[in-house]
């Protein structure tokens, strides 16, 4: 009888419906599951262990919390999160030169796509080429040095980019700008290219100048896209791993915590202590994420009661 | 509706279409696999008959006679290698190329698939960690416990050690699982012209002399760097704890045993030798300009050039180093190689010791690791490997080698005492200093703070001190005030 049911179930468009949307997705959940869950399981797992890469896993011990006492004890671990601020004000400079040159680039240009695709184009290079183009680029004598040279500026008053710690970490932040905002900017400029065009002249004939159509149309129009940059913004700059990689290997001051991880982890073998690092950084960037979330909230409060009451506006006469 | 109808069917054609495809691939897969079942079952009996000619007894290294044995054999085997240069036909000495070309002259049917790899150490560790790892490989920095479970057995110590040197250095119970692939010995690659162009004409033998040596140099030609720290390279850096043993005490037991127990091991001793001497010499040339001026930049494929035009006085590198250093140029006859500028009560001492060592897959067929015996037993005795690479030899018939240390002593270490073998591993992971195992960070940090200022040497030594003292008291380990 049930055994019916179930078959009646199954021709129905409710079964039938259920078997094509259960189709459709088993592969990518299940892709899903294997390679972020599964390992993300297991990482979280080893954080309660002393164990090296090749301990069988007989041999590992347990260790309870004991790991993550320890990243909050380790004074190099939470040093290194400290570098993540000159990323978080690279990032927000990032965002910035991008609003600005989005902005620019989507209002007719001469040669305005030259110019995008000229900005977008540093994205496009691995970052590991990256580090090597800029570890020849600050290296005493070459490229930055003789440009600077060229605008007269005298070689002692230039700093050892890469060398003296006031200024490294700022070199190595100005790469990841220089690789980024090109992305950034080409996400900002497809969200105000949806930003319905007669506004502008509507707001022209009202008077208003670019810089007031910018704040009025412009930001309210991409709020979404903008919020989305600066929460990847942030969450990219505290795990930011390329540049020091690549270009110093995270020596002389500039190891960010992910730089710090990956010691742990692969020369000191301290696999435990590395997950548990990566578990309180995840912990760290959902904290953000939702800090960040808020502050939105607040902010564009305003901005969206504004839209709603234009709109009735819009209805009413 | 009608549409919506129409859109389901469509659907549901497609996806009883994608039911199909899916049933297909299961056929299809179903299929190879019995080949695959059959083609194990050949492979059985092609063991079995290999079983009978070795009498059912693992197949070791010493049965095995070159030129005789398996020249037959028929069967690819895959090799994992840290020398990419040597696959490169640029190099300027014997190339991979031509090792296995010798080699198929003689072992036509046993083929070798090589990759090399520039980030070898980590590359090694994730295949071995995978399980699914080439049949012959460098091996890398795995517990002696756990030799066994990655690697099959060359035979017992006893007969090993009639067959090579430093058949001790990847053994564990009584079984040796490494054939190293050549030997070095530890000192200074220096440019001959630099340094008797500055008026030192004698080697320095004291840390006192070796500074001395560097600041004629640099009063001698100020663009020249007398000491090369390759700071920016990590690697490079690690290579000085390679002299904290034998270079800085003349004492065999030092690194793998008496360093584990000392107390304070980082202290100054007052006579210019154990490890403060070693790193006290890279604090001082930093400290008193005696290096690069922007070390952050060091370029390593750039240095090589630079010795050998005498841009570079020296560099603390093994002997590994001398081959490439003399290829780099023109000037090959320019470089020299000297030892270690310590002495321990007026004589000098070298570490020599294997490079990486040849394991082979434990999990390989029985037809594989006759190969990849019979191939490593080729590399050690017959390629010239080891005299090509400016190294030691490792086949005991065999005592050619291009390295002259007069009136130096060359001293091999001897390993840990059983039960300790992994201590020192372990006191690494706990110290984080990673001596001789990758410690880069620490000793590039010794030129950070001695560039700086803002660290002197003795504080430097005291943390390390402290950090050591601290992994042993973790791990119980039992120290001996002296």
């Amino acid at each position: 009888m049930s055994d019916f049911k179930l078959k009646k179930w199954a021709r129905s468009r409710r079964g039938q419906q259920f078997f094509v949307c259960f189709s459709f997705m088993v592969l990518p959940l299940l892709l899903l599951f294997v390679f972020t869950y599964l390992p993300f399981g297991q990482m979280v797992q080893f954080s309660f262990y002393k164990m090296k890469y090749l301990t069988p896993p007989d041999k590992r011990v347990f260790v309870g919390f004991q790991n993550y006492i320890d990243v909050f004890k380790r004074d190099d671990c939470f040093k290194a999160l400290k570098l993540s601020l000159y990323y978080c004000v690279g990032a927000l400079v990032q965002l910035v030169i991008a609003l600005y040159f989005a902005t620019i680039l989507s209002f007719k240009v001469r040669g305005g796509n030259f110019f995008k695709g000229l900005m977008f184009f540093p994205y496009l290079i691995s970052g590991i080429a990256i580090g090597f183009i800029f570890k020849f680029f600050y290296t005493r004598g070459f490229v930055l040095d003789t440009v600077l040279g060229f605008l007269g500026v005298n070689e002692s008053n230039i700093p050892y980019w890469l060398k003296d710690q006031a200024v490294n970490n700022w070199s190595l932040v100005a790469t990841s700008v220089w690789r980024y905002f090109g992305q950034n900017m080409v996400l900002f400029i497809g969200a105000i290219m949806s930003v319905d065009s007669d506004l502008y002249e509507a707001a022209a004939l009202d008077g208003a100048n670019r810089w007031e159509q910018f704040k009025h149309i412009i930001i309210p129009g991409i709020k979404t896209i903008l919020t989305l940059n600066v929460i990847l913004s942030i969450t990219g700059s505290l795990s930011a791993f390329e540049p020091p990689y690549v270009i110093t290997g995270g020596s002389n001051g500039t190891g960010t915590y992910f730089v710090i991880m990956n010691e742990i982890a692969h020369v000191s073998q301290k696999v435990g202590l590395a997950s548990a690092m990566a578990v309180v950084l995840l912990m760290i960037i959902f904290g953000c994420t939702i800090l960040q979330k808020l502050f939105f909230k607040y902010v564009f409060k305003d901005v969206d009661s504004q839209d709603e009451v234009s709109s009735k506006r819009r209805k009413n006469p | 509706m009608k549409k919506f109808s129409k859109l389901l069917c469509g659907v549901m054609t497609a996806a009883l279409l994608c039911g199909c495809g899916s049933t297909s691939t299961d056929a299809g897969k179903e299929a190879p696999a019995d080949n695959a079942t059959e083609a194990v079952t050949v492979e059985n009996e092609t063991t079995e008959t290999a079983d009978a000619v070795s009498e059912d007894k693992a197949l070791t290294y010493a049965d095995i006679t070159l030129g005789e044995d398996y020249t037959d054999l028929e069967v690819t085997i895959s090799l994992l290698n840290n020398r990419t240069d040597l696959d490169n036909e640029t190099y300027g000495g014997t190339t991979w190329r031509e090792y296995l070309a010798a080699f198929n002259e003689e072992y036509p049917g046993i083929k070798v698939e090589l990759t090399t790899d520039t980030n070898y150490a980590e590359t090694a560790m994730t295949h071995l960690q995978s399980g699914d790892y080439e049949t012959v490989l460098m091996i890398p920095a795995v517990d002696k416990a756990d030799l066994s479970t990655y690697f099959m057995s060359y035979g017992d110590l006893a007969t090993m050690e009639t067959q090579i040197n430093y058949a001790t250095n990847k053994e564990y119970n009584g079984q040796v699982y490494g054939v190293p692939i050549t030997a070095t010995a530890q000192g200074v690659v220096y440019n001959k012209k630099v340094f008797a162009d500055a008026g030192v004409t004698e080697l320095p033998k004291t840390p006192e002399e070796f500074l001395a040596a560097l600041k004629a140099i640099k009063d001698n030609d100020p663009s020249i760097i007398p000491l090369y720290t390759n700071y920016a390279a990590g690697w490079t850096m690690g290579a000085w704890d390679d002299y904290i043993g034998i270079s800085a005490t003349g004492d065999v037991t030092y690194t793998n045993q008496k360093l584990l127990h000392t107390e304070n091991p980082f202290k100054d001793y007052g006579d210019d030798t154990h490890p403060y001497a070693i790193y006290k010499i890279l604090y001082d040339a930093v400290a008193q300009g005696l290096t690069e001026e922007d070390y952050t930049t060091t370029d390593w494929e750039g240095c090589k050039g630079m010795i050998n035009n005498g841009q570079i006085g020296c560099m603390v590198l093994g002997s590994w180093s001398y081959p490439q250093m003399e290829a780099a140029g023109e000037n090959a006859e320019n470089i020299g190689y000297m030892p270690f500028p310590v002495s321990v009560d007026g004589k000098q001492y070298a570490l020599c010791g294997p490079d990486y060592c040849f394991g082979i897959n434990a999990n390989a067929t029985d037809d594989e690791k006759a190969g990849a015996l019979v191939f490593v037993k080729w590399m050690t005795e017959k390629s010239n490997y080891s005299y090509n690479e400016d190294g030691l030899p490792i086949a005991k018939s065999k005592t050619e080698t291009k390295l002259v240390f007069d009136g130096v002593e060359l001293l091999e270490e001897v390993p840990a005492v059983a039960g300790e073998e992994d201590l020192l591993n372990e006191l690494n992971a706990e110290s984080e200093l990673n001596i001789r195992n990758a410690g880069d960070t620490k000793v590039q940090q010794i030129i950070e703070h001695a560039s700086m200022q803002d660290m002197t040497f003795d504080e430097i030594m005291d943390d390390w001190n402290k950090r050591w003292s601290d992994a042993q008291d973790t791990l119980g380990v039992t120290v001996d005030a002296e």
